[in-house]
Protein backbone atom coordinates (compact mmCIF):
# COMPACT_ATOMS: atom_id res chain seq x y z
CA UNK A 1 0.00 0.00 0.00
CA UNK A 2 1.63 3.43 -0.88
CA UNK A 3 1.43 6.37 1.50
CA UNK A 4 2.30 9.83 0.59
CA UNK A 5 3.97 11.47 3.95
CA UNK A 6 3.28 15.63 3.46
CA UNK A 7 5.88 17.60 5.35
CA UNK A 8 4.84 20.53 6.69
CA UNK A 9 7.78 23.59 7.65
CA UNK A 10 7.11 26.54 9.66
CA UNK A 11 8.81 30.05 7.93
CA UNK A 12 11.90 29.10 10.00
CA UNK A 13 12.35 25.79 9.02
CA UNK A 14 15.38 26.75 7.61
CA UNK A 15 17.44 28.19 10.29
CA UNK A 16 16.24 25.18 12.15
CA UNK A 17 17.94 23.52 10.29
CA UNK A 18 21.09 25.20 10.64
CA UNK A 19 21.05 26.08 13.66
CA UNK A 20 22.74 23.53 16.54
CA UNK A 21 20.26 21.32 16.15
CA UNK A 22 20.43 21.31 12.51
CA UNK A 23 23.26 18.42 12.54
CA UNK A 24 21.42 16.12 14.16
CA UNK A 25 18.10 16.85 12.62
CA UNK A 26 20.12 16.24 9.27
CA UNK A 27 21.44 13.18 10.47
CA UNK A 28 17.90 11.68 11.49
CA UNK A 29 16.79 12.44 7.90
CA UNK A 30 19.88 11.07 5.92
CA UNK A 31 19.91 7.27 8.42
CA UNK A 32 15.74 7.32 7.77
CA UNK A 33 16.33 7.74 4.33
CA UNK A 34 19.19 4.94 4.03
CA UNK A 35 16.49 3.05 5.93
CA UNK A 36 13.75 3.71 3.49
CA UNK A 37 15.94 2.47 0.51
CA UNK A 38 18.07 -0.53 1.91
CA UNK A 39 14.06 -1.75 2.60
CA UNK A 40 12.79 -1.45 -0.39
CA UNK A 41 9.90 1.11 1.04
CA UNK A 42 11.42 4.30 -0.46
CA UNK A 43 9.26 5.29 -4.05
CA UNK A 44 9.70 8.55 -4.29
CA UNK A 45 9.91 11.97 -2.72
CA UNK A 46 10.62 15.92 -3.36
CA UNK A 47 11.81 18.89 -1.33
CA UNK A 48 10.26 21.95 -2.63
CA UNK A 49 11.68 25.54 -2.90
CA UNK A 50 10.63 28.69 -0.67
CA UNK A 51 7.11 29.31 -0.37
CA UNK A 52 7.74 32.66 -2.16
CA UNK A 53 8.48 31.50 -5.44
CA UNK A 54 5.09 30.08 -5.58
CA UNK A 55 2.64 30.81 -8.43
CA UNK A 56 -1.09 30.44 -8.09
CA UNK A 57 -3.78 29.72 -10.06
CA UNK A 58 -7.45 30.19 -8.80
CA UNK A 59 -10.82 29.88 -10.87
CA UNK A 60 -12.81 33.19 -10.48
CA UNK A 61 -16.26 33.01 -12.45
CA UNK A 62 -14.63 30.13 -14.32
CA UNK A 63 -11.71 31.65 -15.46
CA UNK A 64 -8.04 30.67 -13.98
CA UNK A 65 -6.25 33.63 -12.35
CA UNK A 66 -2.34 33.50 -11.93
CA UNK A 67 -1.34 35.10 -8.85
CA UNK A 68 2.30 35.35 -7.30
CA UNK A 69 2.91 33.92 -3.78
CA UNK A 70 0.74 30.96 -1.91
CA UNK A 71 -3.06 30.64 -1.84
CA UNK A 72 -2.83 31.98 1.51
CA UNK A 73 -0.36 33.21 4.51
CA UNK A 74 -0.08 30.37 6.32
CA UNK A 75 1.58 29.02 10.13
CA UNK A 76 2.66 26.01 7.99
CA UNK A 77 3.17 25.73 4.97
CA UNK A 78 3.98 22.40 2.44
CA UNK A 79 7.49 21.75 2.06
CA UNK A 80 7.68 18.79 0.64
CA UNK A 81 6.66 14.94 0.34
CA UNK A 82 8.01 11.20 0.67
CA UNK A 83 6.08 8.25 -1.07
CA UNK A 84 6.60 4.77 1.08
CA UNK A 85 4.94 1.46 -0.07
CA UNK A 86 4.74 -0.26 3.18
CA UNK A 87 2.42 -3.44 4.78
CA UNK A 88 0.16 -1.34 6.86
CA UNK A 89 -0.61 2.53 7.42
CA UNK A 90 1.09 1.91 11.38
CA UNK A 91 4.61 1.08 9.42
CA UNK A 92 4.00 4.92 7.30
CA UNK A 93 2.82 6.63 10.59
CA UNK A 94 6.14 5.73 12.32
CA UNK A 95 8.31 6.80 9.50
CA UNK A 96 6.41 10.32 9.81
CA UNK A 97 6.90 10.51 13.29
CA UNK A 98 10.60 9.71 13.20
CA UNK A 99 11.01 12.82 9.91
CA UNK A 100 12.16 15.95 11.82
CA UNK A 101 9.20 17.61 11.06
CA UNK A 102 7.44 15.81 13.26
CA UNK A 103 9.17 17.20 15.93
CA UNK A 104 8.74 21.36 15.73
CA UNK A 105 5.87 21.44 12.43
CA UNK A 106 4.00 18.78 11.14
CA UNK A 107 3.09 15.78 9.09
CA UNK A 108 0.02 14.14 6.79
CA UNK A 109 -0.23 10.37 6.43
CA UNK A 110 -2.45 10.06 3.35
CA UNK A 111 -2.87 6.80 1.67
CA UNK A 112 -2.25 6.89 -2.02
CA UNK A 113 -5.57 5.82 -4.54
CA UNK A 114 -4.76 2.89 -6.93
CA UNK A 115 -5.71 3.49 -10.75
CA UNK A 116 -6.74 -0.47 -10.49
CA UNK A 117 -9.68 -2.32 -11.04
CA UNK A 118 -10.47 -2.67 -8.02
CA UNK A 119 -12.68 -5.84 -6.92
CA UNK A 120 -16.57 -6.52 -7.40
CA UNK A 121 -18.64 -4.89 -5.26
CA UNK B 1 16.33 -24.37 -37.16
CA UNK B 2 13.17 -22.31 -36.90
CA UNK B 3 13.28 -19.14 -34.44
CA UNK B 4 11.27 -19.27 -31.89
CA UNK B 5 8.26 -17.09 -31.88
CA UNK B 6 8.62 -14.24 -28.72
CA UNK B 7 5.35 -15.94 -26.74
CA UNK B 8 7.08 -19.59 -26.96
CA UNK B 9 10.50 -18.36 -26.21
CA UNK B 10 9.54 -16.07 -22.90
CA UNK B 11 7.18 -19.01 -22.13
CA UNK B 12 10.01 -21.35 -22.86
CA UNK B 13 12.48 -19.46 -20.14
CA UNK B 14 10.36 -18.20 -17.53
CA UNK B 15 9.40 -22.37 -16.94
CA UNK B 16 13.55 -22.78 -17.50
CA UNK B 17 14.09 -20.41 -15.17
CA UNK B 18 13.85 -22.35 -11.72
CA UNK B 19 15.30 -25.68 -13.22
CA UNK B 20 18.43 -23.64 -14.00
CA UNK B 21 18.14 -21.77 -10.90
CA UNK B 22 18.17 -24.99 -9.06
CA UNK B 23 20.96 -26.67 -10.81
CA UNK B 24 23.56 -23.96 -10.07
CA UNK B 25 22.48 -23.81 -6.52
CA UNK B 26 22.77 -27.25 -5.66
CA UNK B 27 26.31 -27.56 -7.24
CA UNK B 28 27.72 -23.88 -5.95
CA UNK B 29 25.85 -22.99 -2.87
CA UNK B 30 25.47 -18.94 -3.02
CA UNK B 31 21.97 -18.73 -3.58
CA UNK B 32 22.12 -15.05 -4.30
CA UNK B 33 25.28 -14.73 -7.18
CA UNK B 34 23.63 -18.25 -8.26
CA UNK B 35 20.52 -16.26 -8.91
CA UNK B 36 22.10 -13.37 -10.68
CA UNK B 37 23.60 -15.29 -13.22
CA UNK B 38 20.76 -17.15 -13.90
CA UNK B 39 18.89 -13.74 -14.80
CA UNK B 40 21.84 -12.82 -16.75
CA UNK B 41 21.87 -16.15 -18.85
CA UNK B 42 18.27 -15.57 -19.32
CA UNK B 43 18.67 -12.46 -20.79
CA UNK B 44 21.29 -13.59 -22.70
CA UNK B 45 18.78 -16.39 -24.23
CA UNK B 46 16.21 -13.75 -25.06
CA UNK B 47 19.02 -11.85 -27.20
CA UNK B 48 20.80 -14.36 -28.82
CA UNK B 49 17.88 -17.22 -29.20
CA UNK B 50 15.39 -15.34 -32.15
CA UNK B 51 18.15 -14.98 -34.08
CA UNK B 52 20.25 -17.91 -34.23
CA UNK B 53 17.31 -20.39 -33.46
CA UNK B 54 16.45 -22.71 -29.93
CA UNK B 55 19.89 -24.86 -28.62
CA UNK B 56 19.69 -28.65 -29.13
CA UNK B 57 19.37 -28.27 -25.10
CA UNK B 58 17.79 -25.23 -23.84
CA UNK B 59 18.20 -25.66 -20.08
CA UNK B 60 21.88 -27.23 -20.23
CA UNK B 61 22.62 -24.13 -22.37
CA UNK B 62 21.35 -22.05 -19.66
CA UNK B 63 23.15 -23.88 -17.01
CA UNK B 64 26.29 -23.93 -19.03
CA UNK B 65 25.93 -19.65 -20.01
CA UNK B 66 24.80 -19.18 -16.24
CA UNK B 67 27.65 -21.59 -14.58
CA UNK B 68 30.15 -18.90 -16.64
CA UNK B 69 29.14 -16.62 -15.09
CA UNK B 70 28.93 -17.18 -11.73
CA UNK B 71 32.57 -18.41 -12.11
CA UNK B 72 33.53 -15.28 -13.61
CA UNK B 73 31.41 -13.30 -10.69
CA UNK B 74 32.99 -15.38 -8.59
CA UNK B 75 36.62 -15.01 -9.98
CA UNK B 76 36.09 -11.07 -9.80
CA UNK B 77 35.58 -11.46 -6.67
CA UNK B 78 38.17 -13.35 -5.28
CA UNK B 79 40.73 -11.25 -7.33
CA UNK B 80 38.67 -7.56 -5.48
CA UNK B 81 39.15 -9.66 -1.91
CA UNK B 82 42.50 -10.16 -2.59
CA UNK B 83 43.44 -6.85 -4.23
CA UNK B 84 42.14 -5.59 -1.16
CA UNK B 85 44.18 -7.60 1.36
CA UNK B 86 41.18 -9.06 2.61
CA UNK B 87 41.83 -12.99 4.19
CA UNK B 88 39.63 -14.94 2.55
CA UNK B 89 38.13 -16.98 5.09
CA UNK B 90 34.96 -18.15 3.38
CA UNK B 91 35.55 -21.68 1.57
CA UNK B 92 34.46 -22.06 -1.78
CA UNK B 93 31.27 -24.33 -1.80
CA UNK B 94 31.99 -25.63 -5.24
CA UNK B 95 31.79 -29.37 -3.85
CA UNK B 96 30.77 -32.39 -6.09
CA UNK B 97 27.35 -32.39 -7.17
CA UNK B 98 25.66 -34.93 -5.44
CA UNK B 99 22.82 -36.19 -6.08
CA UNK B 100 22.37 -33.72 -9.07
CA UNK B 101 21.16 -36.47 -11.09
CA UNK B 102 18.59 -37.67 -9.00
CA UNK B 103 17.14 -35.15 -8.40
CA UNK B 104 14.47 -33.82 -10.22
CA UNK B 105 14.22 -30.18 -11.70
CA UNK B 106 11.01 -30.78 -10.08
CA UNK B 107 12.24 -30.72 -6.70
CA UNK B 108 14.91 -27.63 -7.49
CA UNK B 109 11.79 -25.47 -8.67
CA UNK B 110 9.88 -25.95 -5.02
CA UNK B 111 12.55 -25.71 -3.06
CA UNK B 112 13.03 -22.53 -4.88
CA UNK B 113 9.99 -21.76 -3.94
CA UNK B 114 10.45 -22.69 -0.24
CA UNK B 115 13.26 -20.45 -0.30
CA UNK B 116 11.37 -17.44 -1.49
CA UNK B 117 9.09 -17.53 0.68
CA UNK B 118 11.22 -17.40 3.79
CA UNK B 119 9.55 -16.27 7.04
CA UNK B 120 12.80 -14.11 7.54
CA UNK B 121 11.57 -11.91 4.73
CA UNK B 122 8.58 -9.63 4.84
CA UNK B 123 5.88 -10.63 2.64
CA UNK B 124 6.98 -7.43 -0.16
CA UNK B 125 10.51 -9.42 -0.49
CA UNK B 126 8.84 -12.87 -0.51
CA UNK B 127 6.34 -11.55 -3.54
CA UNK B 128 9.59 -9.88 -5.58
CA UNK B 129 11.62 -12.85 -5.02
CA UNK B 130 9.26 -15.61 -5.67
CA UNK B 131 8.45 -13.89 -9.13
CA UNK B 132 11.99 -13.54 -10.01
CA UNK B 133 13.78 -16.68 -8.88
CA UNK B 134 10.82 -18.86 -9.71
CA UNK B 135 8.76 -16.95 -12.36
CA UNK B 136 11.78 -16.00 -13.96
CA UNK B 137 10.76 -12.38 -14.17
CA UNK B 138 12.91 -9.14 -14.65
CA UNK B 139 13.34 -6.49 -11.98
CA UNK B 140 12.02 -4.15 -14.16
CA UNK B 141 9.08 -6.27 -15.08
CA UNK B 142 8.30 -6.64 -11.39
CA UNK B 143 8.57 -3.21 -10.68
CA UNK B 144 6.39 -1.83 -13.37
CA UNK B 145 3.53 -4.65 -12.26
CA UNK B 146 3.47 -2.80 -8.47
CA UNK B 147 3.91 0.47 -9.48
CA UNK B 148 7.41 1.36 -7.83
CA UNK B 149 10.59 2.65 -9.50
CA UNK B 150 12.88 -0.23 -10.60
CA UNK B 151 15.85 0.38 -7.43
CA UNK B 152 12.81 0.43 -5.29
CA UNK B 153 11.96 -3.45 -6.40
CA UNK B 154 15.84 -4.23 -6.70
CA UNK B 155 16.32 -3.19 -2.96
CA UNK B 156 13.85 -5.41 -2.16
CA UNK B 157 15.13 -8.42 -3.77
CA UNK B 158 18.46 -7.62 -2.64
CA UNK B 159 17.11 -7.42 1.02
CA UNK B 160 15.67 -10.28 0.50
CA UNK B 161 18.58 -12.41 -1.02
CA UNK B 162 20.85 -11.37 2.16
CA UNK B 163 18.10 -12.45 4.85
CA UNK B 164 18.19 -15.78 2.94
CA UNK B 165 21.88 -15.56 3.11
CA UNK B 166 21.36 -14.68 6.63
CA UNK B 167 19.30 -17.73 7.81
CA UNK B 168 22.07 -19.85 6.64
CA UNK B 169 19.38 -21.99 5.54
CA UNK B 170 20.69 -24.79 3.25
CA UNK B 171 19.15 -25.73 -0.21
CA UNK B 172 17.04 -28.37 0.66
CA UNK B 173 13.15 -29.21 1.54
CA UNK B 174 12.07 -28.00 4.74
CA UNK B 175 12.25 -30.90 7.40
CA UNK B 176 9.15 -32.71 7.77
CA UNK B 177 7.58 -31.14 10.91
CA UNK B 178 8.38 -27.60 9.42
CA UNK B 179 7.02 -28.45 6.27
CA UNK B 180 3.00 -27.85 6.24
CA UNK B 181 4.06 -23.88 8.04
CA UNK B 182 6.29 -23.32 5.10
CA UNK B 183 3.66 -24.29 2.70
CA UNK B 184 0.72 -22.55 4.08
CA UNK B 185 3.14 -19.33 3.64
CA UNK B 186 3.99 -20.44 -0.31
CA UNK B 187 0.30 -20.53 -1.20
CA UNK B 188 -0.09 -17.39 1.30
CA UNK B 189 2.15 -15.50 -1.10
CA UNK B 190 0.83 -17.14 -4.11
CA UNK B 191 -2.97 -15.88 -3.30
CA UNK B 192 -1.61 -11.93 -2.17
CA UNK B 193 0.53 -12.12 -6.04
CA UNK B 194 -3.15 -13.44 -7.55
CA UNK B 195 -4.84 -10.68 -6.01
CA UNK B 196 -2.62 -8.00 -6.53
CA UNK B 197 -2.92 -8.92 -10.23
CA UNK B 198 -6.60 -9.64 -10.11
CA UNK B 199 -7.08 -6.41 -8.58
CA UNK B 200 -4.83 -4.11 -10.44
CA UNK B 201 -5.68 -3.91 -13.88
CA UNK B 202 -7.46 -2.14 -15.68
CA UNK B 203 -7.53 -2.55 -19.08
CA UNK B 204 -5.29 -3.87 -21.35
CA UNK B 205 -1.54 -3.04 -21.19
CA UNK B 206 1.01 -5.09 -23.20
CA UNK B 207 3.79 -3.65 -21.08
CA UNK B 208 2.78 -5.17 -17.46
CA UNK B 209 3.17 -8.40 -16.80
CA UNK B 210 -0.16 -10.03 -15.87
CA UNK B 211 0.52 -11.09 -12.61
CA UNK B 212 -2.57 -12.78 -11.91
CA UNK B 213 -1.41 -15.46 -14.71
CA UNK B 214 1.67 -15.58 -13.65
CA UNK B 215 0.24 -16.52 -9.97
CA UNK B 216 -2.18 -19.11 -11.54
CA UNK B 217 1.06 -20.38 -13.70
CA UNK B 218 2.75 -21.43 -10.24
CA UNK B 219 0.39 -22.25 -8.01
CA UNK B 220 -0.17 -24.85 -10.95
CA UNK B 221 3.33 -25.64 -10.86
CA UNK B 222 3.08 -26.20 -7.58
CA UNK B 223 0.14 -28.20 -7.97
CA UNK B 224 1.74 -30.81 -10.82
CA UNK B 225 4.21 -31.22 -7.86
CA UNK B 226 1.84 -32.06 -5.20
CA UNK B 227 -1.42 -32.87 -6.67
CA UNK B 228 -2.93 -34.71 -4.05
CA UNK B 229 -2.42 -31.45 -1.46
CA UNK B 230 -6.00 -30.61 -0.79
CA UNK B 231 -5.29 -27.00 -0.21
CA UNK B 232 -2.97 -26.11 -3.06
CA UNK B 233 -5.56 -27.74 -5.54
CA UNK B 234 -8.42 -25.62 -3.56
CA UNK B 235 -6.04 -22.28 -4.03
CA UNK B 236 -5.56 -23.30 -7.70
CA UNK B 237 -9.33 -23.38 -8.24
CA UNK B 238 -9.86 -20.74 -6.37
CA UNK B 239 -7.96 -18.34 -8.73
CA UNK B 240 -9.37 -20.30 -12.09
CA UNK B 241 -12.71 -19.69 -11.04
CA UNK B 242 -12.24 -15.84 -9.42
CA UNK B 243 -10.02 -15.47 -12.59
CA UNK B 244 -12.63 -16.94 -15.09
CA UNK B 245 -14.82 -13.44 -14.48
CA UNK B 246 -12.05 -11.22 -15.76
CA UNK B 247 -13.67 -9.91 -19.14
CA UNK B 248 -16.81 -9.51 -17.56
CA UNK B 249 -16.10 -7.65 -14.64
CA UNK B 250 -15.54 -4.16 -15.71
CA UNK B 251 -16.77 -2.49 -18.41
CA UNK B 252 -14.66 -0.94 -21.45
CA UNK B 253 -14.11 2.27 -19.76
CA UNK B 254 -13.19 0.84 -16.39
CA UNK B 255 -15.95 0.68 -14.50
CA UNK B 256 -16.94 -2.07 -11.87
CA UNK B 257 -19.67 -4.44 -13.11
CA UNK B 258 -21.21 -5.95 -9.66
CA UNK B 259 -21.81 -10.18 -10.23
CA UNK B 260 -25.05 -10.28 -10.34
CA UNK B 261 -25.03 -7.73 -13.18
CA UNK B 262 -22.30 -9.32 -15.41
CA UNK B 263 -22.67 -11.10 -18.57
CA UNK B 264 -22.22 -15.02 -17.53
CA UNK B 265 -21.72 -15.76 -21.43
CA UNK B 266 -18.68 -13.87 -21.11
CA UNK B 267 -17.10 -16.31 -18.35
CA UNK B 268 -14.43 -18.47 -19.34
CA UNK B 269 -15.78 -21.71 -19.21
CA UNK B 270 -13.00 -23.79 -19.73
CA UNK B 271 -11.37 -22.03 -16.62
CA UNK B 272 -14.85 -22.32 -14.66
CA UNK B 273 -14.34 -26.49 -15.53
CA UNK B 274 -10.91 -26.75 -14.46
CA UNK B 275 -11.74 -24.73 -11.16
CA UNK B 276 -14.85 -27.33 -10.53
CA UNK B 277 -13.51 -29.96 -11.19
CA UNK B 278 -9.99 -29.23 -9.38
CA UNK B 279 -12.12 -28.41 -6.32
CA UNK B 280 -14.48 -31.20 -6.39
CA UNK B 281 -11.44 -33.49 -6.52
CA UNK B 282 -9.81 -31.60 -4.03
CA UNK B 283 -12.86 -32.16 -1.59
CA UNK B 284 -13.29 -35.54 -2.04
CA UNK B 285 -10.07 -36.85 -1.40
CA UNK B 286 -8.23 -34.47 1.07
CA UNK B 287 -8.16 -32.76 4.24
CA UNK B 288 -10.67 -29.73 4.42
CA UNK B 289 -9.30 -26.03 4.25
CA UNK B 290 -9.89 -22.75 3.78
CA UNK B 291 -8.85 -22.23 0.50
CA UNK B 292 -10.95 -25.54 -0.95
CA UNK B 293 -14.14 -24.19 0.86
CA UNK B 294 -13.81 -20.54 -0.50
CA UNK B 295 -13.33 -22.16 -4.09
CA UNK B 296 -16.25 -24.45 -3.48
CA UNK B 297 -18.16 -21.38 -2.97
CA UNK B 298 -16.89 -19.66 -5.61
CA UNK B 299 -17.80 -22.53 -8.15
CA UNK B 300 -21.49 -22.33 -6.61
CA UNK B 301 -21.38 -19.12 -8.23
CA UNK B 302 -19.79 -20.27 -11.38
CA UNK B 303 -22.50 -22.74 -11.53
CA UNK B 304 -25.42 -20.82 -11.00
CA UNK B 305 -27.08 -19.91 -14.46
CA UNK B 306 -28.25 -16.49 -13.24
CA UNK B 307 -27.67 -14.02 -10.11
CA UNK B 308 -31.20 -15.12 -9.15
CA UNK B 309 -30.31 -19.44 -9.11
CA UNK B 310 -27.64 -19.08 -6.89
CA UNK B 311 -27.66 -21.09 -4.11
CA UNK B 312 -27.30 -18.79 -1.02
CA UNK B 313 -28.36 -21.32 1.74
CA UNK B 314 -25.87 -23.73 0.62
CA UNK B 315 -22.96 -20.91 0.32
CA UNK B 316 -24.30 -19.84 3.55
CA UNK B 317 -23.19 -23.48 4.87
CA UNK B 318 -20.00 -23.20 3.72
CA UNK B 319 -19.39 -19.78 4.82
CA UNK B 320 -20.48 -21.04 7.94
CA UNK B 321 -17.93 -23.71 8.15
CA UNK B 322 -15.58 -21.52 6.92
CA UNK B 323 -15.73 -19.51 9.43
CA UNK B 324 -15.27 -21.74 11.94
CA UNK B 325 -12.56 -23.71 10.99
CA UNK B 326 -10.48 -20.44 9.90
CA UNK B 327 -12.20 -17.56 12.21
CA UNK B 328 -11.13 -14.34 10.60
CA UNK B 329 -13.31 -11.26 10.33
CA UNK B 330 -13.40 -10.92 6.71
CA UNK B 331 -15.15 -14.67 6.44
CA UNK B 332 -17.51 -13.27 8.76
CA UNK B 333 -18.25 -10.11 6.88
CA UNK B 334 -18.78 -12.35 4.18
CA UNK B 335 -20.75 -14.86 5.82
CA UNK B 336 -23.67 -11.72 7.18
CA UNK B 337 -23.68 -10.96 3.00
CA UNK B 338 -24.94 -14.85 2.90
CA UNK B 339 -26.95 -14.22 5.35
CA UNK B 340 -28.77 -11.44 3.93
CA UNK B 341 -29.15 -13.34 0.97
CA UNK B 342 -30.41 -16.27 2.17
CA UNK B 343 -32.93 -14.84 4.83
CA UNK B 344 -33.21 -12.07 3.94
CA UNK B 345 -31.48 -7.94 4.68
CA UNK B 346 -32.88 -7.78 8.35
CA UNK B 347 -31.13 -11.38 9.31
CA UNK B 348 -28.21 -10.10 7.73
CA UNK B 349 -28.16 -6.31 9.24
CA UNK B 350 -28.31 -8.30 12.94
CA UNK B 351 -25.27 -10.66 11.62
CA UNK B 352 -23.18 -7.56 10.44
CA UNK B 353 -24.26 -5.80 13.59
CA UNK B 354 -22.16 -8.67 15.11
CA UNK B 355 -19.24 -9.13 12.69
CA UNK B 356 -18.82 -4.76 13.13
CA UNK B 357 -17.69 -4.90 16.24
CA UNK B 358 -14.55 -6.47 15.65
CA UNK B 359 -11.55 -3.95 16.00
CA UNK B 360 -9.63 -5.57 13.35
CA UNK B 361 -12.41 -4.44 10.60
CA UNK B 362 -12.72 -0.69 12.00
CA UNK B 363 -12.48 1.83 8.90
CA UNK B 364 -12.70 -0.91 6.63
CA UNK B 365 -14.46 0.01 3.40
CA UNK B 366 -16.34 -3.01 3.36
CA UNK B 367 -18.26 -3.18 6.28
CA UNK B 368 -19.67 -0.09 5.11
CA UNK B 369 -20.38 -1.34 1.32
CA UNK B 370 -22.25 -4.54 2.67
CA UNK B 371 -24.18 -2.66 5.58
CA UNK B 372 -25.17 -0.14 2.13
CA UNK B 373 -26.04 -2.95 -0.19
CA UNK B 374 -28.01 -4.00 2.87
CA UNK B 375 -30.36 -1.14 3.33
CA UNK B 376 -30.82 -0.73 -0.60
CA UNK B 377 -31.75 -5.03 0.10
CA UNK B 378 -34.20 -3.74 2.63
CA UNK B 379 -35.53 -0.62 1.26
CA UNK B 380 -33.92 1.69 3.33
CA UNK B 381 -32.64 3.98 -0.04
CA UNK B 382 -31.74 7.06 2.06
CA UNK B 383 -29.70 5.17 5.10
CA UNK B 384 -28.25 3.01 2.20
CA UNK B 385 -27.23 5.99 0.37
CA UNK B 386 -25.29 7.47 3.41
CA UNK B 387 -23.68 4.03 3.42
CA UNK B 388 -22.51 3.76 0.13
CA UNK B 389 -20.79 7.49 0.39
CA UNK B 390 -19.20 6.49 3.61
CA UNK B 391 -17.83 3.66 1.94
CA UNK B 392 -16.84 5.44 -1.20
CA UNK B 393 -14.89 8.10 1.47
CA UNK B 394 -12.78 4.77 2.79
CA UNK B 395 -11.45 2.73 -0.39
CA UNK B 396 -8.53 4.04 -1.30
CA UNK B 397 -9.86 2.13 -5.08
CA UNK B 398 -10.66 4.55 -7.64
CA UNK B 399 -12.45 2.12 -9.24
CA UNK B 400 -14.45 0.74 -5.96
CA UNK B 401 -14.81 4.60 -5.05
CA UNK B 402 -16.82 5.45 -8.53
CA UNK B 403 -18.82 2.62 -8.32
CA UNK B 404 -20.05 3.55 -4.64
CA UNK B 405 -20.51 7.13 -5.83
CA UNK B 406 -22.77 5.66 -8.71
CA UNK B 407 -24.99 3.76 -5.86
CA UNK B 408 -24.76 6.78 -3.95
CA UNK B 409 -26.44 8.89 -6.61
CA UNK B 410 -28.66 6.12 -7.40
CA UNK B 411 -29.85 6.42 -3.85
CA UNK B 412 -32.97 8.95 -4.33
CA UNK B 413 -32.49 12.26 -2.63
CA UNK B 414 -34.47 13.58 0.55
CA UNK B 415 -36.09 16.09 -1.78
CA UNK B 416 -37.52 13.71 -4.16
CA UNK B 417 -39.33 11.22 -1.88
CA UNK B 418 -41.63 9.94 -3.87
CA UNK B 419 -42.42 6.28 -4.88
CA UNK B 420 -40.29 4.72 -7.82
CA UNK B 421 -41.23 2.43 -10.22
CA UNK B 422 -37.47 0.76 -10.27
CA UNK B 423 -37.85 -3.41 -9.57
CA UNK B 424 -36.69 -3.84 -5.99
CA UNK B 425 -33.28 -4.62 -5.74
CA UNK B 426 -31.58 -7.34 -5.08
CA UNK B 427 -28.34 -7.85 -3.37
CA UNK B 428 -25.63 -10.05 -5.07
CA UNK B 429 -22.43 -8.90 -5.45
CA UNK B 430 -18.69 -10.02 -3.86
CA UNK B 431 -16.82 -9.28 -0.93
CA UNK B 432 -13.08 -10.02 -1.66
CA UNK B 433 -9.69 -8.91 0.42
CA UNK B 434 -6.87 -8.63 -0.47
CA UNK B 435 -5.48 -9.75 2.81
CA UNK B 436 -7.47 -13.14 2.84
CA UNK B 437 -10.73 -14.27 2.29
CA UNK B 438 -13.06 -14.05 -1.09
CA UNK B 439 -16.26 -14.15 -2.50
CA UNK B 440 -19.66 -14.07 -1.24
Amino acid sequence: MKYMLLIYDRPDTRELFSGPDGKAMREQMDDLMAELTASGELVGGEGLADPAQTRSIRGQDGVPVVTDGPLAEAKEHFGGYLIVDCDTADRATEIALRWPNALFASMEVRPIMNAGGGEEM
Amino acid sequence: VSSPDAEELEGLLRRLAPQVLGALVRRHGQFDACEDATQEALIAAARQWPTDGLPDHPRGWLIAVATRRLVDELRAERSRRAREDIVADREERSGPAVGDAAMSAHDDALILLFLCCHPALTSASQIALTLRAVGGLSTGEIASAFLVPEATMAQRISRAKQAIKASGTAFELPPDDDRAERLRAVRHVLYLVFNEGYTATAGPDLQRVELAEEAIRITRMLHAMMPADGETAGLLALMLLTHSRRNARVTPDGALIALAGQDRSRWDRRMIDQGVALVERALATAAIGPYQLQAAIAALHAEAPSADETDWHQILALYTLLVRIAPSPVFALNRAVAVAMAKGPDAGLVELAAVESDDRLAGHHRVAAVRAHMLEFAGDRYAAAAAYRAAARLTTSLAERRYLESRAAAMPSIEADVETDEPAPTLSYMVTSKDEGENT
